[in-house]
């Protein structure tokens, strides 16, 4: 994450990945500049081999230099850091194409059949190297700026999107919500106060920007608010069995997940019923792992009810945020139940004031 | 004239609320509440109200259904239709100019809704309902009023000169419904097997053949077998490999 923020839009050259796709980029180079070759043909294959052996060792490294130099670049702001690698690596090239002129004229001059391995003037081979370098250099840094920008932006559309999600609560439960009050508010104004109060404390949970993980014990907090606010308005009809004992009240859960699986469960499994049903809310640990399990009953009235299946994906994707691989979520119908079961690692909340 | 009212409503808080706003409103009886579809449907069968308020979502029959069932009596209600938050409805009701209040009901739009409101057309209540949405009962007049049959209970239609019949679990009963109008609706459930017979796929047993070369389907729970026309027995048997 942290290196999202920072203005390095590097690859990370360290990583072995990144090694191989060096090597097959330089291979694919040589190709490209040996293909360019005037009279091509004639020694193919050898001026082949000593275009990669030469780019090789200017891949290599380049790719060494910017891995090790990548803690000190990436201190640098987008601009200065650009000039420092293309200066980096245009140096780099001159260097080596220096050391190359020099080995073949020190060690093996006297071999003619190696001869040709090797630049034969320093000026022109040096001057043309560090020009290219510059270029392609040039390009790649382009390159990596635009890829890295671009998926940042999809980053950042990603996250938007999920606290687009986060923020919704169902306009269905909203207009039911204020018209029960509206009720109330002449039958029984003191749990019309109570029904105005829960509903702030559900928005506030809703528009919380804070909830990568809350206790365990705030979350269920949330979920029986909703709960309460939801039996105000079909009574007997509503059931909420909650065996959730065993989770211990400061594990860290995901924020505002049990309320929109409760609000699911009752959209699809209870006010379909006219007799209503039972929703119950399964909470269990076993070693490290948290498992919650919300069921309804589906019965004859399942009416094609185009519900928030959003609100599923949006807790899918957030437990793959927070958990990667260890977070799970299932769901499907068994008989006649809907069940879904979150399960993720457990972690307990360190004491803090 | 007094307008007598009917509150169909699956939720209290929100009968009493109506409740609460219709009695300080002149000229206007409350006769009665319903809390499901069906309920809705046999009250206005039993009370002949002038208008009922209906609730678009509500467990079993909806409100959109039940309308379409109470259409059917000899004097059918005019129809106002609630809603706390149901695009799909809304958007339909826009545009077939057809009357509804949304939750939390203002009392001066109450008071302008029963005063113009009027019998929804039958074309009305056709382009209202969900096209994915079949009834889920057929409604039968009786003299003492109306008679919900769930369609799972339906064993077959039958078309006799002007008349349908339909034949279910208890009996059999006279419907207004063409046979036309019926296949289009449950198209999926129900198959056709003659000019004048549609039957139920869910009771559908075997397929036979008498010494004439002439189809008979038989149906579960049905003791004499119906005709199969020549054109539809080939199908049948294709479609269900009996």
């Amino acid at each position: 994450m942290s290196e999202d923020e920072s203005s390095l839009y590097l690859p990370d050259f360290c990583t072995s990945r990144a090694a191989l796709a060096n090597v097959l980029i330089v291979e694919l180079t040589a190709l490209v500049l040996t293909l360019a070759h005037e009279n091509l043909g004639v020694g193919f294959w050898t001026d082949l081999s000593r275009t990669s052996l030469f780019l090789l060792w200017i891949g290599l490294a380049g790719a060494a230099l910017l891995c090790w130099m990548r803690k000190p670049l990436s201190r640098l702001e987008v601009a200065r850091g650009s000039a420092a690698v293309l200066i980096l690596i245009t140096a780099l090239v001159a260097g080596i194409s220096a050391a190359a002129y020099y080995l073949g004229r020190t060690t093996l001059v006297e071999d003619a059949g190696a001869a040709i391995l090797f630049p034969p003037a320093l000026g022109l081979f040096l001057v043309r190297n560090v020009a290219i370098g510059f270029v392609v250099t040039g390009i790649a840094l382009r390159y990596f700026y635009v890829t890295h920008q671009w998926r940042r932006n999809i980053e950042m559309q990603a996250t938007a999107r999920v606290h687009a999600l986060q923020a919704r609560i169902r306009p269905h439960f909203l207009f039911n919500s204020m018209n029960t009050i509206a009720s109330l508010t002449r039958s029984n104004p003191a749990l019309a106060e109570e029904a105005v109060q829960d509903l702030a404390d559900l928005f506030r949970a809703n528009l919380s920007e804070k909830r990568d993980t809350i206790t365990f014990e705030q979350e269920y907090e949330v979920a029986r608010t909703y709960q309460r606010i939801e039996e105000l308005r079909l009574g007997s009809r509503l059931r909420v069995d909650w065996k959730v004992d065993s989770l211990p009240r400061k594990a860290l859960v995901p924020g505002l997940m049990l309320q929109p699986l409760l609000e699911n469960a009752i959209y699809h499994g209870i006010e379909p019923q006219p007799d209503g049903g039972t929703v119950t809310v399964t909470g269990e640990m076993s070693g490290n792992l948290i498992t919650v399990v919300v069921r309804n009953p589906v019965g004859n009235y399942e009416s094609e009810r185009e519900g928030n299946r959003l609100a599923l994906a949006n807790i899918r994707e957030r437990l793959g945020l927070l958990y990667g691989e260890r977070g799970l979520v299932k769901s499907g119908r068994f008989d006649n139940e809907y069940i879904v079961t979150l399960r993720f690692p457990h972690v307990e909340k360190l004491n803090e004031s | 004239m007094r307008a007598r009212v009917l509150i169909v409503d699956d939720e209290a808080p929100a009968r009493e609320r109506l409740r609460s706003l219709l009695a300080e409103l002149d000229q206007v009886d409350v006769i009665g509440e319903a809390v499901t579809g069906e309920e809705a449907v046999q009250r206005a069968a039993e009370l002949a109200p002038d208008v009922v308020l209906l609730d678009v979502r509500m467990p079993g029959i909806d409100g959109i259904e039940a309308a379409k069932h109470m259409n059917v009596l000899e004097q059918p209600p005019a129809v106002i239709f609630t809603t706390a938050f149901d695009e799909y409805a809304m958007k339909a009701f826009d545009a077939q100019a057809v009357g509804y209040l949304l939750k939390p009901i203002r009392k001066e739009k109450l008071a302008a809704a029963l005063t113009h409101a009027g019998r929804l057309s039958r074309p009305q209540l056709q382009k209202i309902a969900d096209p994915a949405q079949a009834r889920s009962h057929i409604a039968v007049r009786h003299r003492e009023g109306l008679r919900l049959i769930p369609l799972g209970e339906v064993q077959f239609f039958f078309a006799e000169q002007k008349y349908t019949t339909v034949r279910h679990l208890k009996g059999e009963d006279l419907i207004e419904d063409s046979l036309r109008s019926l296949e289009d609706e449950f198209g999926t459930a129900f198959v056709r097997i003659h000019r004048n017979a549609l039957v139920s796929v869910r009771y559908l047993e075997g397929i036979e053949r008498n010494v004439d070369g002439q189809y008979f389907v038989r149906l579960r729970g049905c003791e004499a077998p119906l005709q199969v026309s020549r054109r539809m027995a080939s199908e049948l048997r294709e479609r269900f490999r009996i």
